[in-house]
């Protein structure tokens, strides 16, 4: 692949907004991934077909209006906040569980956003890190609570792409330091047996405890154009958007398609992914009934104000 | 026969379908582990029950967890099992 998406990494900051959110330019940006990218990703030897990806195709024009973008996704503080506020109880926490990776995925008896692993685990110091065990639920409470909204799926990828398509927030090479995935923890891994090997180590020593980082750790080298950080990696984000193929005509894996008008769609990839599932363009799609998982957070959005009214400052 | 049908994620060496008999999805569930016991842990509680995480669809239309064990699935049907979090 080219580089050319990381000349663009020198240019203007975007402007700042209130409470740590970015505003975003309005404009029209390319939305999904070029036939290049499947290409690429075909390739380079990674462990899925290419109809695993044709649902990032073809890629669209997306015209927005300006808008509001957390900077950084909600952390455990801010949750906190909001639960010693409004007494909320999250979807994990009235289901008595929610998933973990053990030496697959499982529902871990107590675990929610404050026993991320479980009983007898908690969130001392991790009050910078993001929130997880959220479900879309849970996700939406807590931005109508802030007077926010989730990001709608073109919101976030312009968010992370910036104006023009790029592989990852920086731009189209790979870099395993800027961003929390498994390939910052692990290093480069040749498939899944190593990735295996890896969690399992951690899961032996450890247990199942999420491995984010604070929010924020990889700036500004990680940074969208317009200034978010951990767009890519470090927790799955939820949006608004119900899951949709780009065009009718598209063909992906059959399980793809069954989940369309069903799922929300989950952008950015977590710490447990390797480089193929962080960039911006990647789809995910999220069983939005309670479900939650222990690299499964949000970041929120908002309305532009009308120009002229907008407190510009921190 | 019943057409069991799982994601590539969770495919092993690329096979993504697989040949059951007709009987209730939660049968049909526990003849596909019976026949290919790699999918125990991801499919399959410590009793043997099927596990209510992942969603299970048969012919396009999602079958609740509570109707697993009454919903039958006949011959040339397709039983998809999804996990929660779909695509990658």
């Amino acid at each position: 692949m080219t580089s050319v998406g990381d000349l663009d990494t020198a240019g203007p900051a975007a402007s700042t907004a209130p409470g740590e959110m970015v505003r975003v330019p309005g404009g029209t940006f390319l939305q999904g991934s070029p036939d290049r990218t499947l290409d690429w990703l075909e390739s380079e030897g990674q462990a899925f077909p290419r109809d695993w990806f044709t649902d990032e195709t073809p890629q669209l024009p997306v015209t927005l209006p300006d808008y509001l973008i957390d900077r950084y996704p909600v952390t455990v503080a801010q949750f906190a906040a909001f639960v010693a506020r409004t007494g909320y109880v999250t979807s994990a926490e009235r289901s008595g569980g929610s998933m973990v990776y053990s030496d697959y995925w499982e529902i871990r008896e107590g675990a929610c956003w404050h026993r991320p692993a479980g009983y007898g685990s908690g969130v001392r110091n991790r009050d910078d890190h993001p929130v997880v065990h959220i479900s879309h639920l849970d996700a939406e409470a807590y931005a109508r609570w802030a007077g926010r909204r989730l990001p709608t799926e073109s919101e976030w990828e312009r968010a992370a792409t910036g104006p023009s398509y790029r592989l990852w927030p920086w731009g189209d090479t790979w870099d395993p330091g800027n961003a929390n995935t498994a390939e910052w923890t692990g290093g480069t891994f040749r498939g899944l047996a190593e990735w295996r090997e890896w969690w399992s180590a951690i899961h032996a020593a450890q247990g199942p405890v999420p491995q984010t980082t604070p929010v924020g750790a990889f700036s500004p080298r990680g940074d969208s154009v317009d200034g978010c950080a951990d767009m890519t990696g470090n927790v799955y984000e939820w949006t608004s958007t119900l899951a949709h193929l780009y065009a009718p005509e598209t063909r992906c894996d059959p399980t793809i398609h069954l989940v369309m008008g069903r799922s929300r769609v989950i952008r950015g990839g977590s710490w447990m992914n390797f480089r193929y599932q962080v960039r911006c363009a990647e789809r995910l799609y999220g069983d939005p009934t309670g479900w939650s998982n222990f690299a499964l957070g949000f970041r929120c959005a908002g309305d532009a104000p009308a120009a002229g009214v907008e407190h510009n400052g921190r | 026969m019943v057409t069991v049908l799982l994601s590539a994620g969770w495919a092993h060496r690329g096979q993504k379908t697989f040949a059951c008999h007709e009987g209730t999805v939660r049968d049909v569930i526990k003849e596909f582990v019976e026949s290919y016991p790699l999918y125990r842990r991801r499919l399959l509680d410590d009793d043997g029950e099927p596990l209510t995480y992942y969603n299970v669809y048969l012919d396009g239309d999602l079958v609740e967890t509570a109707d697993r064990s009454r919903v039958t699935a006949r011959s040339d049907s397709t039983v998809a099992i999804i996990p929660p979090l779909a695509g990658g």
